[in-house]
């Protein structure tokens, strides 16, 4: 069979949507971005594909593979915009939902503010069942009574339905019987249940997550759905892949069951790509700052990778404080998002100050020099205003900005009404966003217990590179890296992802108890599993499989992971594990107690391809080193050092080259993106096209 | 003159440090054995300079532990004898009077050496499940409530004093998870330690003390700004605590008084020490009392020294808010909670923006159950929980808390698996919330069942509550009503919350907690908010009638605006 020759990144974020075109056989690059389109994304999607064709036609049907990663999942969870959703649960625990943990995560702020829960209590229904902890039925479902109660649920409207009982994760019969009825009384309706969801112990957080994934299936199931037959129309034959929040990529069957594992889909995809460009410069310290028009992520790279953890939060109400979104127990990259892009609003608080974000003008209407419709100053007005962007060479020229109107909204809207000069209005609009991100880039980097001085930053997204500078002045970070196609680069992590599938089963047994060979056919049968998934997702060979146990001391809380090597388990001495346990949790604790008996609790295997590497293409000298070809003119731009305007040489970055060397203060515009370098810098092009800002002391 | 930090660089350690307790503080919910530790959080760590200064404290910290140890840390380490401490030496103590007020909280602290010179100390309380002895709030002396550690070193120089851990080991009823706990305590210093060398590493430094000093004194500064915007005065408030039956109610007696930026806390007039276990030591005392001056002033600046040090407080020794060895203590929550609504109900009149109403949370409740399973093994779990919170003059109480302590609860799978009992239900109270123009928050019911079928445990299980507002519920402000009161049933008839209940095989046990007292006058409540919580089921139609003054059909669920105004202007 021939191979077919493209691979194409799509990225929906809440303003634009970023295309990456990659020719397999040349390593070419090309991309292009437009407005996303929030009443249905695919438009969007349909429409960045034809730009695409125009320049080269007919490569939809060749096709290999179509990455995609989409900010839909979240954004309606943040805007309370999902699906009419109604939970069943066991009598005596409609409440789980809404009680939640308990813990103040402000313990001294008796104001703090907690989320709502996503289905309110009238439409959390309960039937009398009962499964015991090991799993034998205390109290037998009451068939009749389910049926009424989903009958009821349909009949107040709802769309979807999550099922989650207690104890259901060591027995999930009763909740196949409500599932089976559910499907019988109302086929149409979308279900998720726990015991597919989250097999999981705490009720709590298995609920929250069952619910979440109830709230975003049914518009998670009708974009995918469209989406997918858009492309067959538009000639694509390829295979369609989703993003997860782990960094892997999934099919569209297992993204429509779970929407719940790509609830960060987009925002990984630039942490993805800084991980790579981490490993490939050997960057031991990389800050990947991913800034749009809706929010920034960030993420602490170290030593090329990014931290996965098992719980996150999604919506949460009060800024950067953890313990105050809603639980979600799915594994998911670190990352930080905060409410800060492009599109942020600026508005006079409540207290008579500035305030920027973290609401955003999205893409519609958008910023007010969009000129469609929008009335808030944004971000990307300020930004216009203080010669850092270019009205005439936004998207490449392809969307003129209004200069007067944004200029005359910042005065009414903000200059006016604070007392102070149009100039004072827009620096502080920039020098606020760029404070806030500050605040939380240090509470990030710190919490990985990183030096903000030492990282490097790579900046991504249309607005990362236009605020990299300032917040590396707030950082006191020294050095920039500003990746080719910076504005859309973040879909370049759609290439770089690993194609990985990670099974688990569980089963308790001390390691005086366990028998080695009943463990291999456990581990024979996980492999079996995952290579069984894999084949039908990627009809590839050479699958590698990684295995590792979950231990820890019999009664202990919670588990360490012991990656082990592939061997027939058999083949290993009880002693020889223990003694891999005791040096874990040495180092891990400080000290470690022999004497203690050990349990296994989980056996995990991580199926994956070897990772499939991605060339960067170098950039030919064509340009004979002259670099004031590649200067477009000069232009007034605020310095934050004179707090004045003062003139920026302005670059073209498609006429940079390798070796090119130049000093601020500069503005280097490729056609996604603008580039803002203050004096008190020195900047590099390297071989592969990035662009490297180095900040001078002092 | 030592080191002086540019602010950016001192934001930026100091982020640091907390940071490194939080990690210290996490993990504990990896290497705990005890459910109150992995789930309910009951424990703190914290790390001080090497003079005891508090520097630096985990975000979720017990604010009882937390101010407890910031005095007690201090003035251990102060009447320790100087070069006491070893490198790898750790010490133990659970002395009441020393740290938080009662035996199960155990005190481990860790000297921190770097580059050969004592730089800091890590120190961390766990709230033990189990400390042996008999657990009720009816004991008369501390001697009866467990076993007392005074402080001695579990470690000399990396060698573990095996004694120690055998005296522990035979006085508690599950060793193991004991035993475990005092482990994760010193994995959880192990974990600080490291981690703040590193940072000295980093930072280029060879001791904490020029940066302790800059944090301190900053932080002081902040505090004494807030504290100075409110007009000098005195203002005293009287709470009445409940007693278990036929004991006359406990009074305390609160007069604050604000002069410039310091503010004065005197006790004087509190009833005497009691002959039961409700009784609070000094420290324990300070922390609550610490707790509303800083919730009120400065919530969002981290906690050390300097929040301190504007506050003095007074309370006459012998008396139930600073008693004297061998005081009974167990249940010192009992009347310590009440200390930060006592400084509430104070300062409304002056700061009505600040403050929230009574909360069913206050005390914090704790159950203890024990027992054997069928097959003899033992097993012991506790479950500490909240109320609804006092409503506040924007908002509604929230529920379902513990406060002013903190905590989480145990979830009812996690608890299922550690013990033979089944919990029926966990669920919201309708109309246990105050009624007020914000309304209180709802409190929550949970009934739990003793098996008498095949999983039916060896009779008794053991039931020790400490808890409180089943005569007084926790009251409104500016014309708010009260919240719902507190209730505990043994098959359906009123238990004695105070004593140690024994359940049999087919018992069923109903705990109510509380709910928060409403502000303002419910009457001036807008409709449309009372019909909301009419349609989700927090407030009942009659409730809507009576309390508010808003007319609802129950047919149609839509307000009967005439009636409502007439109901409304009726009474006023």
């Amino acid at each position: 069979m021939e191979k077919k020759r493209f691979r194409l990144g799509c990225d929906i974020g809440g303003t634009f949507t970023d295309f990456v075109l990659l020719d397999d056989l040349t390593g070419e690059i090309h991309t292009a971005k437009c407005l996303t389109t929030p009443k249905d994304p695919s438009d969007a999607v349909e429409e960045g594909i034809k730009i695409l064709s125009k320049k080269l036609p007919g490569f939809v049907s060749e096709l290999d593979e179509f990455i995609h990663g989409t900010t839909l999942v979240i954004n309606s969870i943040i805007e309370r915009k999902g699906a009419k959703t109604g939970l069943i649960t066991t009598k005596g625990f409609r409440d789980v939902l809404e009680i939640g943990r308990e813990i103040r995560y402000a313990p001294y702020d008796i104001f703090a503010e907690y989320p709502k829960p996503l289905v309110p209590r009238r439409l959390r229904m309960e039937v009398d069942e009962r499964i015991r902890s090991d799993g034998t039925i205390l109290k037998p479902l009451n068939v009749d009574e389910a049926r009424q109660v989903v009958r009821k649920l349909v009949s107040m409207g709802v769309e979807s339905i999550a099922v989650c009982l207690i104890n259901s994760f060591e027995n999930p019969i009763h909740e196949k019987m409500i599932e089976e009825i559910i499907h019988e009384e109302a086929p149409w309706l979308s279900t998720s249940i726990s015991y597919k969801v989250l097999p999981q112990i705490k009720e709590y957080e298995r609920t929250s997550t069952v619910v979440t994934n109830a709230y975003v299936k049914p518009l998670t199931e009708r974009y995918l759905s469209k989406l997918k037959d858009r492309l067959s129309a538009l000639g694509f034959k390829g295979k369609l892949f989703i993003m997860l929040s782990s960094g892997g990529i999934t099919s569209v069957e297992i993204a429509k069951e779970f929407p719940v594992r790509i609830i960060e889909s987009g925002p990984t995809a630039a942490v993805i790509a800084a991980q790579y460009y981490g490993k490939h410069f050997n960057i031991s310290e990389m800050f990947c700052f991913d800034m749009g028009g809706t929010t920034a992520k960030s993420c602490l790279i170290q030593k090329g990778e990014a931290g996965i953890v098992q719980t996150f939060e999604v919506g949460r109400v009060q800024r950067f404080m953890r313990g105050s979104g809603l639980t979600i127990q799915v594994p998911v990259v670190d990352l930080m998002e905060i409410g800060a892009g492009g599109g942020s609003i600026a508005k006079i608080s409540k207290m008579g100050t500035l305030q920027v974000g973290p609401e955003s003008a999205g893409a519609d209407p958008g910023p007010i020099c969009y000129d469609r419709g929008g009335e808030d100053p944004c971000v990307t007005d300020a930004d216009l205003l203080l010669g850092y962007l270019d009205e005439n060479y936004f998207l490449g020229g392809e969307m003129k900005l209004n200069k007067d109107k944004a200029k005359h909204g910042i005065k009414k809207k903000i200059a006016e009404p604070l007392n102070v000069s149009l100039e004072q209005a827009i620096w502080g609009i920039h020098d606020l966003i760029n404070e806030t991100m500050a605040a939380a880039a240090k509470t990030h980097i710190a919490e990985k217990g990183g030096n903000p001085k030492i990282v490097t930053i790579a900046a991504f997204g249309g607005a990362g590179p236009v605020h990299a500078y300032g917040l590396a002045k707030k950082l006191g970070a020294k050095r920039i890296m500003v990746p080719p196609n910076a504005g859309v680069g973040s879909a370049m992590g759609f290439f770089t992802a690993p194609r990985a599938f990670d099974v688990l089963v569980s089963h308790k047994v001390s390691l005086s108890k366990a028998d080695f060979n009943s463990i291999e056919e456990i581990f024979k049968k996980l492999e079996k599993d995952a290579e069984a998934t894999f084949l039908s997702e990627y009809s590839q060979g050479g699958i590698i499989f990684s295995r590792s146990l979950d231990m820890r001391f019999v009664g202990q809380g919670s588990e360490i992971s012991i990656p082990i090597p592939n061997k027939p388990f058999f083949e290993f001495k009880k002693e020889e594990i223990r003694k891999m346990f005791d040096e874990h949790y040495e180092k891990l604790y400080g000290r470690t107690y022999p004497e203690s008996e050990i349990e296994f609790i989980n056996f995990k295997v991580r199926a994956h391809l070897p990772e499939k590497l991605l060339k960067l293409s170098k950039i030919e000298n064509q340009r004979g080193g002259d670099i004031s070809l590649a200067i477009k003119g000069k232009r007034l731009a605020f310095s934050q050092r004179v707090k004045d305007f003062i003139p920026f040489t302005v670059y073209d970055r498609y006429k940079l080259f390798p070796g090119a060397k130049f000093r601020g203060p500069a503005i280097i515009e490729e056609r996604e993106s603008t580039i803002v370098a203050g004096e008190d810098t020195e900047i590099t092009v390297d071989e592969y096209g990035f662009v490297w800002i180095e900040i001078r002391e002092g | 003159m030592g080191k002086v930090f540019d602010p950016i660089t001192i934001e930026i350690l100091w982020r640091r440090l907390i940071s490194i307790v939080d990690e210290a503080d996490s993990s504990v919910a990896r290497t705990a054995f005890s459910s109150l530790l992995r789930d309910a959080h009951d424990y703190t760590c914290m790390f001080t300079d090497r003079f005891g200064r508090e520097l630096a404290q985990g975000t979720f910290a017990t604010p009882g532990q937390a101010g407890a140890m910031a005095l007690g840390i201090k003035k251990l380490i102060n009447s320790l004898p100087e070069d006491y401490f070893k490198p790898g030496d750790v010490l133990i103590t659970n002395d009441p009077w020393i740290l938080a007020g009662h035996l199960n909280d155990v005190c481990v602290l860790s000297p921190i050496y770097y580059k050969g010179n004592l730089v800091a100390y890590t120190a961390c309380v766990f709230h033990h499940s189990d400390i042996g002895g008999r657990v009720s709030s009816d004991n008369h002396e501390v001697f009866e409530e467990g076993l007392f550690i005074p402080p001695v070193k579990l470690y000399e120089e990396g060698v573990l004093n095996q004694a120690i851990l055998e005296i522990i080991r035979w006085n508690v009823r599950t060793p193991e998870q004991v035993i475990g706990d005092i482990r994760s305590q010193i994995a959880a210093n192990h974990v600080c330690s490291e981690k703040i060398k590193q940072m000295l590493e980093e930072a280029s430094l060879d001791t904490l003390d020029d940066l302790a000093d800059q944090i301190i004194d900053i932080t002081e500064k902040r505090i004494r700004e807030e504290i100075e915007k409110i007009p000098d005065g005195t203002y005293y408030s009287e709470g009445i605590i409940e007693q278990p039956k036929g004991r006359d109610d406990i009074v305390i007696k609160a007069k604050v008084e604000i002069k410039g930026s310091d503010i004065i806390v005197d006790l004087d007039g509190s009833s005497p020490q009691v002959d039961w276990g409700g009784n609070v030591v000094y420290n324990f005392t300070y922390a609550y009392v610490f707790m509303a001056i800083k919730s009120m002033f400065a919530p969002d600046i981290p906690n050390n020294e300097g929040c301190a040090r504007p506050i003095k407080l007074y309370a006459p020794y012998g008396s139930i808010v600073n008693c004297k060895f061998p005081a009974a203590c167990a249940a010192r929550m009992q009347i310590g909670h009440f200390l930060t609504e006592i400084i509430y109900k104070a300062m409304a009149p002056v700061l009505p923006d600040r403050v929230i109403a009574g909360s069913g949370g206050t005390p914090a409740a704790m159950n203890v159950f024990y027992g054997r399973r069928k097959d003899g093994t033992p097993w012991h779990s506790v479950i500490i929980r909240g109320g609804g919170m006092g409503a506040s003059l924007k908002s509604d109480g929230k529920y379902v808390f513990i406060f002013p302590a903190n905590g989480a609860n145990t979830p009812v799978e996690i608890f299922e698996n550690d013990t033979p009992l089944i919990v029926e239900r966990r669920e919201l109270i309708t109309d246990s919330g105050g009624p007020g123009r914000t309304r209180g928050g709802l409190g929550k019911r949970e009934v739990f069942i003793v098996p008498d079928d095949d999983y039916a445990p060896v009779p008794p299980v053991n039931l020790g509550i400490q808890a409180g507002r089943y005569v007084y519920p926790p009251e409104g402000l500016f014309g708010g009503k009260p919240g719902r009161k507190g209730a505990f049933l043994v098959n359906g008839e009123e238990g004695n919350p105070y004593g140690l209940t024994q359940l049999m095989p087919g018992d069923v046990v109903t705990i109510d907690a509380p709910g928060g007292g409403g502000y303002g006058d419910p009457k001036e409540r807008d409709p449309n908010l009372v019909l909301e919580d009419v349609i989700e089921g927090y407030v009942s139609l009659e409730s809507a009638r009576r309390d508010y003054g808003v007319s609802i059909n129950p047919e149609t669920m839509e307000i009967d605006w005439e009636e409502t105004e007439k109901l409304r202007k009726g009474k006023s």
